[in-house]
């Protein structure tokens, strides 16, 4: 097995098997904290020696999540739900839920009364995030939530183990672009669904191994020729990591040049300016994200993005993966595909679930697209 | 692939759909020499039917076809097939050659419906397709005629009996089955109530086309074509003539058909 086989191996095994993770961390000993979507602050709970686990949810079928959501929430908040309440997450020392859409605003009461033994932490952010207000809105509620997670650690969270935790970070987002980027040039070593689990892969493991493994697949993968013959696409959206979904990607010989998916590189885009006070770094981070429909976006960032990624990548189209019940990427479509269709690029829009199982007719529209393409 | 019929090239096109299977067989990319339609689609023995019957029908042997493409829901489980084509590129080539110059093509198929934008050059160029509901497909259709005890295909005519419209509101199935039994009981003229049933459907369509941005002329193609009392009440949502053919049901095969004939040539 190359090397690069094997880094891809290593990584897919990490983000198929959470749990295994999960155990593998208390098993020696340190505390893990779940993290929600979206852009909750990590580096936090790494500065206080816990492990950060991503909770995006799974593809599975919920039943007892809808005794506390209706049936068009979506299927991330549905599943995430479902794990706690079956005790799949039992181990988690807290959980950190923050407010960025309407239906995630129910979501900390929800697990309140449904999940006794793992305690919430609610991350507010400001709406208006780009002012000097909202970020020192932002700031206070970072040192609330530091405070809260010194408790859980049972030490203190110094300035200097923050500013050691977002030198981390930002290297593990570096790294996860250079990897995307790498990844764009290489499909058939990469192919979509090994793209994702390579990305993924981090939400449950060492940020600084990921970051490590990442950098050394990206500097294997620029060894290598670039392979031909691809349809070049960016894809956007919240999620996109349905092997299924990829797979049908892959049988129509789609590239992912970059994406702007919120669990991929949206987050990775953005670097942690470095402050005297970290935490004001962080705050200011949150101001500068773009591309993503629950960030307050009153220009539509996001498509002059978008259009732009797709640009430079020399996409031949965008694939909108739309989460089912999602109201901020419903809203977000029409402006944005406007200004795609205004820039001349094509955009397939494919409704995914996490409860999906029949995927003929996504398989359809992929084929056609690749077909018009 | 031989071919035994002198300089005539015959190819074969199979749309394998979920509720019917279809084939085509075309004589020199052009004359339609055969054609089946079987009510059973895929995962049944309607695919093996259509195919075998198409063949007895033009009298010609599989070794006498050129290329044979499939297209449709059971496309990729076709082991006939030499090509494979998505159904929505079938029935953008179809219907441009049954309708040359369109530029929209509303197709409403038995479980799903899409609409699908071509180039003045009668190339795919965009499409969508419904989501979430069968509401705007046939399937919403043949519900409704089940609680009317009535045969799908009877729906057309009894809505050229109505004198108005029952007036069904929603657009959802389950919501618009219960209106339906509702105007039953209350005594509602059948009539009435099938026309109600198709601009509930039409509005839902309408909606998928306005995603598109309608450009003219539009056509509809798939099994609700043949069903005129939906296509005057799509007609009338959409404000504008719709085209159909007495063929529109092969619109997919006849597109895989001629697919397959460009690329024998090639
Ligand atoms: S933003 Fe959309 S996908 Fe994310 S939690 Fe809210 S509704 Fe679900």
């Amino acid at each position: 097995m190359s090397r690069i086989d094997d880094i891809l191996t290593q990584l897919e095994t990490i983000s198929r098997n959470p749990r295994a993770q999960l155990d593998a961390c208390l098993a020696a000993g340190k505390k893990a904290v779940g993290v929600m979507p979206y852009f909750c602050p990590e580096e936090l709970v790494y500065a206080a020696g816990m492990q950060p686990f991503g909770l995006w949810g799974a593809d599975m079928v919920c039943d007892q999540s809808r005794r506390y959501y209706p049936a068009f929430i979506c299927s991330i908040l549905h599943s995430v739900l479902e794990l706690g309440i079956t005790g799949k997450l039992a181990g988690l020392s807290a959980i950190m839920i923050p407010f960025s859409c309407d239906s995630l605003k129910g979501m900390a009461t929800n697990w309140e009364v449904s999940v006794k033994d793992i305690p919430v932490i609610n991350v507010a952010y400001a709406q208006n995030r780009k002012i000097d207000a909202g970020t020192e809105f932002t700031a206070s509620q970072l040192r609330k939530i530091r405070g809260q997670l010194a408790e859980i650690a049972g030490r203190e969270i110094t300035d200097a183990d923050i500013a050691a935790a977002v030198e981390v970070y930002n290297a593990d987002r570096a790294a996860i672009i250079a990897f995307a980027d790498a990844a764009g040039k290489h499909p058939k070593l990469v192919p979509a669904a090994k793209r994702s689990a390579v990305i993924k892969a981090g939400f449950f493991m060492d940020r600084a191994e990921h970051a490590k493994l990442l950098t050394e697949l990206a500097e294997l993968l620029a060894a290598e020729p670039g392979d031909r013959g691809y349809i070049r696409v960016v894809t956007t959206g919240i999620l996109a990591d349905s092997p299924a979904l990829l797979e049908i990607f892959e049988e129509n010989r789609i590239c992912i040049a970059a994406d702007q998916i919120a669990a991929e590189s949206v987050d990775a885009r953005t670097q942690t300016p470095v402050t005297e006070d970290p935490i004001i770094g962080m705050a200011e981070r949150y101001g500068k994200l773009e591309g993503c429909s629950i960030l307050f976006d009153p220009g539509k960032q996001r498509g002059k993005e978008l259009v732009e990624l797709a640009k430079q990548a020399g996409a031949e189209g965008i694939i909108w993966v739309m989460t089912k019940f999602c109201d901020p990427e419903e809203y977000d479509f029409v402006p944005v595909k406007r200004m795609a269709d205004a820039a001349g690029i094509r955009v397939l829009s494919l409704e995914v679930d996490r409860q999906m199982v029949n995927y003929e007719q996504i398989r359809s529209a992929v084929q056609a697209f690749a077909e018009m393409c | 692939m031989g071919n035994a019929m002198g300089t005539d090239i015959y190819t074969l096109g199979a749309d394998i759909g979920s509720a019917a299977s279809k084939c085509v067989i075309l004589k020199n990319g052009a004359e339609m020499a055969a054609s089946t339609v079987e009510s059973a689609g895929a995962g049944t023995g309607g695919p093996a039917r259509a195919f075998e019957g198409v063949l007895a029908k033009a009298g010609l042997r599989r070794e006498d076809i050129a290329m044979i493409t499939a297209t449709g829901y059971g496309r990729n489980s076709f082991a006939e097939a030499d090509l494979v084509i998505s159904e929505l590129s079938a029935h953008a080539i179809g219907a441009a050659a049954f309708f040359p110059g369109v530029r929209t093509v509303i197709d409403i198929g038995g479980q799903d419906a899409k609409v699908l934008r071509l180039t003045e050059a009668g190339v795919l160029d965009n499409f969508v397709m419904n989501d979430k509901c069968a509401a705007g497909t046939g399937r919403f259709l043949e519900v409704m005629a089940r609680i009317l005890e009535l045969d799908v295909t009877q729906l057309g005519d009894m809505d050229g009996k109505a004198e108005q419209s029952a007036g069904i509101s929603s657009t959802c199935t389950v919501f618009a089955e219960s209106e339906v039994i509702s105007q039953l009981a209350k005594g509602t003229p059948i009539p009435e109530i099938v026309r109600g049933i198709h601009e509930s459907a039409a509005v839902r369509t309408a909606s998928l086309v306005r995603r598109m941005n309608l450009v003219l002329p539009a056509a509809v193609t798939g099994g609700v074509a043949q069903n005129r009392g939906m296509i005057r009440a799509l007609g009338q949502e959409l404000g504008c003539e719709l085209m159909i053919s007495p063929d529109s049901q092969l619109c997919g095969a006849y597109g895989a058909a001629l697919h397959a004939y460009r690329k024998a040539g090639q």
